[in-house]
Order: C-alpha cells, then structure tokens, then sequence
C-alpha cells in the first residue's frame, strides 16, 4: 500500500476528443484525439514535466485533470478517489488540491479587480479567510513570492509580465493546494525573468510540499526542474522515465528531436 | 476602475467638439423632458385640464413668433401662451406640446430600455457562457423573434392589453432585446474562453458569479452602446406607433403631433410638422452619432491596447 499512499495523481487510459462537427444537423463526422490514451503517475512531492511540441494534447491533458473539459474514457485518481463523477461541493472541494497556473498572465487575471480582489476572492469562496482577515492572507501571500504588500490595491495592468505571473501563483497557492499545474506557465516570460520564476517555483515547492505538473514545450526549461519527464506526441506518451534518463539516453527518436531543439549558449570558446 | 474609465470615457467625448455637440443636445432633450415631466404632474395634482391641451378657438393656425415679426397682424391677447413656434389647428401651443413629447420620448426609450436590455443581458450571458442546449434555446428564441416583423408584434400586443403606453412599452422592449442579447452573446462567447475565467473556474468559483462579477463588467461597455443604439430607434418606432394611432392616447406624443399636423400641411400650416421633425431629427442625430462615437471608444474590437 505504500506505492499508492504516495501515489498523488493516477491517470489511466485517458482519452479527451473533440467531435468535428459538420452539415446543416452539426452532426459528428470524427474527432480530434488530443488526448488518446494516457497513462501517467504524480507521486507527492515530485515534479512531472510533461514535453511535447504544440498541438501534442498536452494542454488538453491539464484542463481535463482540471476538470474543464470531459474525458470520452479513462479515470483520473487524485488521492485515489476518481474525480471524473465529482459534482457539487465535492468538486470544490477538490478545486483544493489541484490549481493551475496559465501561460499568459495578463490573460489570467481580471483586468478590473484589485490585487487584493484577486488573491483573496477564492479563499472567501472556500470559507479559508474573512473579510476581515483578507488583507493579511493577501499580504501573507503576495511575501510567498517575493512581492510587497503595498501593491494590494493596485491593478494588474500596473505590472510586468513577471509579477503578473507572481500574483498568478500567489493566487493558485492561496487554496494551499496539494498539485500545482504548470501550463506554459514560464514561456511567456523572457528569459531572465523565467529563470527568477522558475526558482521561485522550486522554493515555493519546498516550503509547502507542493508537487507540480510541469506542462512546457521547451525541454530546456524542465531539465533543472523536473524529478521526471513524460514526452508527449499526437495525444499519447512516447516516452517517460526519470529526468536524467531520458535527458541523457532519449530512446524515442521524437525526444532526440526535442533535445536537439534546446539551444546552447556557450559563455567561452571551447 | 469602473468609475474612473466612465469618467475619461464622458472626458474624451467631451474634448471633441461634435460629441461635445451631441452631448449639449441630449441635455437639453433631458432638461426639456424633466421639465415637461413636472408641468404634467402639476396639472395632474391640481386637477385641470393642462395648458398643452387647452383649446382656444381665436388662436387657431397662428405662425411662430419669429415669422409673426414681419407679417403686421399679432395676436397680442393677454393670458394666451406666446405661441413661439406657432399654434395647432386646435389653437394649442405647439412648443408645450413638443416638451410634452420630448417627455413621452424619454418615458419609452427609458422603459423600453428597463425591459429589452435585462432581458437580452441575461438570456445573451446564459446562452454565451453555459453554451450547448441553453445557447440553441437563446439562439433559437432570438431568430423567431427577429423573424416576426415587430409591428406585427406590437399590434398583437395593442390588441390584448389595449391601446396606450403600457402596449408601446411591452411591444417595443420584447421586439428589440434580440441585438443586446447577440452582442451580449458574442462578447460572452470570447470570454468564456478567456485564461481569467477558466482560471475562475478551476479555483473553484459559481458559474453565477463567474457570470456577475467576472464576465459581466467586462462585458458592461456593450450595455452602455446597445443603450445608446436603441434608444433613438425605439423613440422613433413610438413616433410611427402613434403616428398610426395605435400608441399614446390623449397626450402630445411626436407621432400624434406629425399626423395632427400632415392633414394642414397642404393649408401651409408648415409649422407643427417642421419642428416636430426637427425635434426628432435632433434626438436621433444627436444619441446615434454618441453611439458611434462611444463604440469607437469602448469596442475592445476597435480600440488598441495602448489607450487601455
């Protein structure tokens, strides 16, 4: 029993299709298979990079864990309870465990809501803070990464792309979930402020014992983070195995193809 | 920041000189109303007949003030209104009579407005944000609605509660709530898919209050142009519902006024039509082009990122 005590995250057999729709009646003439079939395990603590190129269903993998698209088959474990039939209060309360944090940021927050609005509205919702207490929990927050409290009133047009990513994972931390989803969550950013964002994520995951699944399609930006890497192509998982095997020794030719995309930046002549 | 773009918004319409133009015309439309709106519930407290309405046989047919300075014959009797724009065939003032129907105008684009725009807020938001059967259902209502030719519609509904504002009122704001709600829609359809409600979705938020406090002020500037839109129109369709007699009984509306005065036009009683006409040619002109003006400024389609 101990493999699944420490099994965060089971999925099996997943499949996700979106129909394609043609004619007068919208009838179902076939499907995108973005998902097609995944097997795949987070254990607690750990970082999963999943790599593919765009279009490989990597992002639909991540809303279908978040519950924001409906799988045509499989099962989805999170603490070995299937949260595909969750409904209701249940659903919210797994909303907990498992957050996520987009790529764009500017995107992901409300352009009309405070700071203070966007970190707190969700703890409010949950019954975690009151309207007394929100301010503290957002300052308490907003000190996680490295921001200062004197922005709370502040609107998210007033920042950069970097602190607009900060108060993203502010806000998804803010339900002190268990997973923490990464979907392109650095690829946005330019590459100075990536490299603070990405040790931002890996001091945050120490401190509260986060796991996270890291979506990117750069391998580059999970090889000093990831515990283990899936690659994913067309839907499925070609290969998966711990980070340094499969960085040091790709047996899918399509993860060869990957590696060979990073580029090198050499500092001195060799 | 709600409050803060309306007021740069009224700022920047302000700052160039045909809205500002348009901006002083609707005020004095809303003055003349106000003010219209108080002579009628004075005359309704003190229980007589109102001076808009009063009958006087000598002054029939009298030409306005400025075309009476050069012909020699005034009726200069005392206690008689100055007849600025002229008198009706009835000897009414007809000035008095167009704030009476500036008054009338503003009560039915104002309710019709209560009526249409609630309605196709919320139908649009449903159907733009559950999507599916919910959205065939908005969708489907909007097109058979559409489909109806809307006088028809009014007629029906003149027919059933009977002739008068309340028939104006229903038939206008259930025939026109059709543009809010697929604009409505539309706008909502592209947020749905936006990161900052999937992100909503997944902390775990209502879909009502996704829909109220997330989608719709940002969705609010499509209130605010389909109000200016659709007020003109709908104050211009009561003209032609009373026109044809079927709206506003017994009170000055524009309509009863154009068809009270095409019958002495051919006498060259040119008067009452002109500044009717005028009257509304003004109001359309004026809400139509801030419409344009405010959906040039508000249109996320049309305004880049930089006057964010």
């Amino acid at each position: 029993m101990a493999e699944s005590e420490k099994t965060l995250l089971k999925i099996r057999g997943l499949k996700t299709w979106y129909p394609i729709k043609k004619g007068v009646l919208a009838r179902t003439v076939d499907h995108v298979r973005a998902v097609d079939g995944v097997d795949m395990e987070v254990r607690k603590g750990e970082t999963l990079g999943i790599v593919g190129e765009s279009g490989s269903g990597k992002s639909t993998l991540a809303r279908t864990i978040l519950r924001l698209e409906k799988p045509r088959a499989g099962s989805i474990e999170v603490n070995g309870k299937n949260i595909l039939s969750l409904k209701g209060k249940a659903l919210r309360d797994y909303r907990r465990t498992v957050q996520v944090v987009f790529q764009d940021p500017q995107a992901s927050l409300n352009p009309r809501h405070t700071v203070l609005e966007l970190l707190t509205e969700a703890m409010l919702v949950h019954g975690l803070t009151t309207r007394e207490g929100r301010r503290a929990a957002a300052t308490e927050l907003l000190d996680d990464v490295g921001m200062s409290a004197d922005m709370l009133d502040r609107y998210p047009h007033a920042f950069s792309g970097g602190q607009r990513q900060r108060i993203c994972i502010a806000r998804a931390l803010s339900l002190k979930p268990q997973l923490l989803i990464c979907d392109e969550a650095v690829s946005a950013l330019d590459l100075s402020v990536r490299a603070q964002a990405l040790n931002l994520l890996q001091d945050l995951k120490a401190k509260h014992g986060l796991s996270y699944l890291f979506i990117t399609h750069d391998i580059g930006v999970v090889q000093h983070l990831a515990d283990r890497i899936a690659v994913m192509r067309d839907g499925r998982i070609v290969e998966h195995g711990d980070a340094d095997d499969v960085l040091q020794n790709p047996a899918h030719p399509y993860t060869r193809l990957l590696l060979q995309a990073v580029p090198v930046i050499r500092t001195s002549p060799q | 920041m709600e409050a803060r773009s309306e007021t740069s918004v009224l700022q920047r319409l302000w700052q160039r000189w045909d809205t500002r133009l348009c901006l002083l015309a609707v005020a004095v439309y809303t003055l003349a109303a106000l003010y219209g709106e108080a002579v009628y519930r004075y005359y309704r407290i003190a229980d007589r007949a109102p001076a808009y309405n009063s009958v006087c046989e000598e002054a029939r047919y009298v030409p306005p003030l400025f075309a009476r300075v050069f012909s020699a014959g005034a009726p200069g009797a005392a206690g008689r209104p100055l007849y600025l724009l002229g008198s009706d065939n009835l000897g009414r003032d007809v000035l008095q009579r167009l704030v009476q129907g500036t008054r009338i105008a503003f009560h039915v684009g104002i309710v019709t407005s209560l009526i249409a725009i609630p309605l196709g807020v919320v139908l649009g938001c449903a159907g733009g944000y559950f999507g599916g059967r919910a959205d065939s259902l908005v969708v489907w209502l909007c097109a058979t609605v559409a489909s109806m030719p809307g006088l028809l519609f009014i007629l029906a509904i003149a027919m059933v509660i009977g002739q008068g504002l309340a028939g104006v009122y229903l038939g206008i704001g259930l025939t026109t709530w059709v543009s809010v709600c697929r604009n409505i829609r539309g706008e909502v359809i592209k947020h749905r898919e936006r990161a900052y409600v999937q992100a909503a979705r997944v902390l775990g938020y209502s879909d009502l209050r996704i829909i109220f406090r997330h989608v719709l002020p940002n969705v609010a500037h499509i209130v605010l142009i389909a109000f200016s839109i659709r007020f003109p129109s709908s104050v211009a369709m009561e003209v032609f519902i009373s026109f044809l007699g079927i709206g506003v009984q017994g009170e000055p509306s524009w309509g009863i006024m154009i068809n009270n005065a095409r019958l002495r036009l051919w006498q060259g009683v040119w008067w009452e039509m002109t500044f009717v006409s005028l009257a509304i040619f003004g109001l359309v002109l004026a809400f139509n082009h801030l419409a344009d003006a405010l959906r040039d400024l508000l249109d996320p389609a049309l305004r880049n990122e930089a006057a964010n």
